[in-house]
């Protein structure tokens, strides 16, 4: 097993590598003189080869790339071009806003998009099934950025139940500890702030599960019905097992092991999605930040955050991996 | 019992009253995050219009004009050469932090922006920043810059020597990057004083909650009006249509970055009132006169009778366009009433065409070095104000020349790639525009004409027209300068030597329980008038 998953872990290694390349070639690789685009249409040539000296351009481009992988291995992830501050202390700052977002998704998405997978193949071409593929269809299909504008539309200004974005009132005086609002909060013992806080992450975290959670049905309802044609689930059926037990106790551990797999592969659209989400629903987390930074050409900033959400999603989709090879007997190690 | 805790979390999630601090409190929906708060080194309007709060500068523009009046210098006197400026402070006018404004503190912001071995401007340039606009505005730094010596000649007067007389001094010092910085604060925060910002403005700076807002409370010291409201909120709200949905959901007082086809809605809304900033921008139509066609003054002309510009602007700007004669915007002290645009006629625009040789219309070009190509319009691949909608507008316009005879192909490039074929003069006919900065006639017309033949201006070469706003750089009575610079339009439009196209007021929308909210065509107002009732 340690074998294995150190043989896995270090198939990560090119995977990082290439993403470095990719990530610091697109500031070459798009087009115009990137100082140019960040100055605007006022810029003088000489501020011009000031912002490109600033930059590092003006060396030789294996030199450039040499300089950033060794930076980026120190933790450096430079310094903002428009802000001047270093890029990493403002992602750690923002990472727990999207942790918390992403997490109340995916967990959204679980939550419903089993059991809505499992009702859809137990009463399979019934009227739950067709809804709830329905259901699935326009999930997948639904544009998050319509979706959210959507909801604080109809549940922020319609009916004024939910706040249309943030992540707490305006005028709201807390202190966070570590930025995981809610949970700073409800360690502080703090309760209005709690349900603040709560309240404000309805509408994005549900405009953002809606993929995964449409995704995570599909599986569940096409793996399930593998299972459930399997011989062993008819043995169990005919000891007379109730339809409950042979569901949730033979098929269901089965039906989840590709459903683990797809969950850790919508971490990826979670993190791109938060990009949108965060920017409709004025989030403090990376995605809004990114989206800004692309707008302002903040390149050091896209660069470093493009780099951190690629080790993110790496690391993701890796212990995915392990857990799979751990809860099924049937993958070997070697 | 399950459903019953359902139920209670669900009600718990319901909305309670708001607070009543929030009636005190004016927040404003803003399009970004604050680059940073330090006036003399920001460039953006959504950080300069928080500063504009916070700092003061030594005169103003007026309410909603560009007009000139006292700020921290109750009056001034200027030499009979236009050079020596003496500038008289208000007495007892305090910081935030408690330390007084006085010449001193005045004389070392210039120093601060001036001298580029002033150790606070030292430790900008080094951390990567610089006194952009004081370099556009002065000429430059050190013994570059046309201001040779500011002193204070006792504790509230400042005498400030210009090597030669700018006509702009004013209003360029009623710019919001030279609004006066404490110079205890600057020397205590350093590069990070734009974190920190301590000025004499009409709020103190309480708290920036990095991507979500900055908020401000009024300053009880203050020395000019009395905010009407206790504190100010500015959310950083990134999607124009979130913002509008923020505002109409109660959630902010009043915003800017309304989508055009979003007037409307704001219009018909009984709760929200609509506001237009009046007009600070001009978008054109430039031409290469490297291309041979288009040297001949008929052709430009057959151009300009072409385009339905009335049509253009009722359809696509939203009800917040003007059609433009000229390049300034009507606000502007300098720009000409009398001037008669060309008339809209294919027909005549047609007969132009002709008479200049061209019987089949106009759809190849050649260059001067005898290239022939298919003649190609430019348009921009990103919205600015003067062109809300670029594309819109560009086919709008290359339907109309169609009609005329001219087929011009459109094409696009990425907007670094546009800004530079233009500044290498690459485009032989194009479309872009102009925002001003302090409202002065001269930062309109001089930044285009006073270098005949620039590659960045298409080679358009006219050096009567220079040579006129050179002078009137150099006059400091305004009747006299703004008679040259309405001269000056007469001459551009005689010559057809660019299409203007539009301006725009920039559309701002509020929540009709805000009174008192005053939008300067610079961008950069005071929220010391607003009250929220």
């Amino acid at each position: 097993m340690w074998r294995y998953a150190l043989r896995r872990a270090l198939t990560v290694v090119p995977v990082l590598l290439g993403v470095s390349v990719l990530v610091f070639s697109f500031i070459h690789l798009i087009p115009g003189d990137p100082a140019v685009t960040m100055l605007g249409e006022r810029a003088t040539p000489e501020k011009v080869a000031e912002v490109r000296h600033l930059l590092g351009l003006d060396r030789p481009i294996l030199e450039q790339y040499v300089l950033y992988v060794g930076k980026v291995l120190r933790g450096d992830l430079g310094i903002s071009i428009v802000r001047g501050d270093p890029v990493l202390t403002d992602l750690l700052r923002r990472f727990p806003a999207t942790v918390e977002l992403a997490t109340s998704a995916i967990f959204l998405a679980i939550c419903l998009g089993i059991p809505i997978g499992i009702g859809s193949a137990v009463w399979r071409n019934s009227l739950v099934d067709s809804l709830s593929r329905v259901f699935a269809l326009t999930g997948v299909s639904m544009p998050i950025f319509w979706l959210g504008l959507m909801l604080a539309w109809f549940f922020g200004v319609q009916l004024r139940w939910l706040p249309t974005g943030f992540r707490l009132d305006t005028g709201t005086a807390f202190e966070p500890w570590t930025n995981f609002i809610i949970l700073d909060a409800a360690l502080q013992g703090n309760w209005p702030v709690v349900r603040d806080a709560l309240r404000h992450l309805v509408l994005p975290a549900a405009a953002l599960a809606t993929i995964p959670l449409a995704v995570i049905a599909r599986m569940t309802r096409a793996s399930m019905l593998e299972v459930l044609s399997q011989d062993y689930i008819r043995t169990a059926e005919a000891k007379g097992l109730p339809q409950g037990a042979v569901i949730l106790r033979h098929a269901l551990g089965n039906a989840l092991l590709p459903v683990m797999t797809v969950v850790g592969l919508q971490v990826g659209h979670l993190l791109a999605g938060a990009i949108l989400t965060e920017t409709i629903f004025s989030w403090p987390g990376i995605g809004l930040w990114v989206y800004e930074s692309i707008e302002s050409r903040d390149y050091a900033i896209v660069q470093g955050a493009s780099l951190f959400i690629a080790v993110i999603f790496v690391t993701v989709n890796l212990v995915t991996d392990l857990l799979y090879a751990a809860a099924d007997p049937r993958i070997k190690y070697d | 019992m399950r459903f019953v805790e359902i139920a209670l979390v669900a009600a718990a999630l319901l909305p309670w009253p708001a607070s009543p601090a929030l009636a005190q409190t004016f927040v404003f929906g803003a399009q970004g995050e604050p680059v940073q708060l330090d006036p003399a080194i920001i460039t953006d309007g959504i950080s300069s219009r928080i500063t504009r709060q916070i700092f003061d500068g030594l005169v103003k523009y007026k309410g909603a004009t560009t007009e000139i009046e006292p700020a921290l210098a109750e009056k001034w006197d200027v030499s009979a050469d236009g050079k020596v400026w003496t500038f008289h402070l208000g007495k007892n006018v305090k910081f935030h932090d408690g330390h007084p404004l006085d010449a001193a503190a005045v004389v070392w912001n210039f120093e601060r922006w001036w001298k580029s071995n002033h150790p606070q401007h030292e430790n900008q340039v080094k951390a990567g920043q610089t006194f952009e606009y004081w370099e556009a505005q002065f000429g430059g730094f050190d013994d570059k810059s046309m201001v040779s010596k500011v002193e204070a000649t006792d504790s509230h007067t400042i005498r400030i020597t210009l090597k030669a007389p700018q006509a702009p001094f004013l209003a360029n010092l009623a710019m919001f990057v030279f609004d006066i910085a404490s110079p205890k604060a600057v020397e205590k925060w350093g590069t990070e004083f734009g974190k920190h910002p301590v000025g004499t403005g009409a709020f103190k700076f309480v708290e920036w909650k990095p991507n979500q807002e900055v908020i401000l409370e009024a300053n009880p010291d203050s020395w000019g009006v009395k905010p009407k409201v206790k504190r100010i909120v500015v959310r950083n709200i990134k999607d124009n249509s979130q913002r509008l949905a923020a505002l109409k959901a109660g959630e902010i007082h009043g915003m800017e970055g309304l989508n055009p086809e979003d007037v409307q809605v704001v219009r018909s809304d009984p709760n929200l009132q609509l506001l237009l900033r009046p007009t600070n921008t001009t978008g054109y139509i430039a031409f290469s006169y490297k291309v041979k066609e288009l040297q001949d003054k008929r052709v430009r002309q057959a151009f300009a009778q072409a385009i339905n510009k009335k049509a253009i602007v009722d359809a696509l700007y939203g009800g917040t366009g003007l059609v433009a004669t000229q390049l300034q915007p009507p606000a502007l002290w300098g720009y000409n009433k009398e001037l008669k645009d060309f008339e809209y006629s294919p027909d005549k625009a047609r007969d132009l065409l002709k008479q200049a040789g061209f019987t089949q219309g106009l759809s190849e070009i050649t260059w001067e070095d005898g290239k022939k190509e298919p003649l190609v319009f430019w348009y921009m691949s990103r919205s600015r104000p003067y062109f809300p909608n670029p594309k819109e507008i560009a086919e709008a316009m290359a339907a109309d020349l169609a009609k005329a005879g001219i087929k011009a192909q459109l094409q696009t490039a990425e907007w670094a790639v546009y800004l530079d074929k233009r500044k290498n003069g690459q485009l032989p006919l194009y479309m872009l525009g102009w925002t001003g900065d302090n409202g002065d006639p001269d930062n309109f017309l001089c930044y285009f004409f006073c270098s005949p033949g620039a590659a960045r201006e298409g080679f358009y070469s006219n050096r009567s027209l220079a040579d006129l706003l050179l002078r009137a750089q150099t006059l400091t009575n305004q009747a006299d300068r703004a008679k040259l610079y309405r001269q000056a339009e007469q001459m551009l439009h005689d010559d057809a030597g660019r299409l203007f196209v539009a301006h725009n007021r920039p559309p701002l929308a509020f929540s009709k329980k805000v009174r008192g909210y005053v939008a300067n065509p610079t961008g950069s107002e005071y929220f010391d008038t607003v009250e929220v009732r």
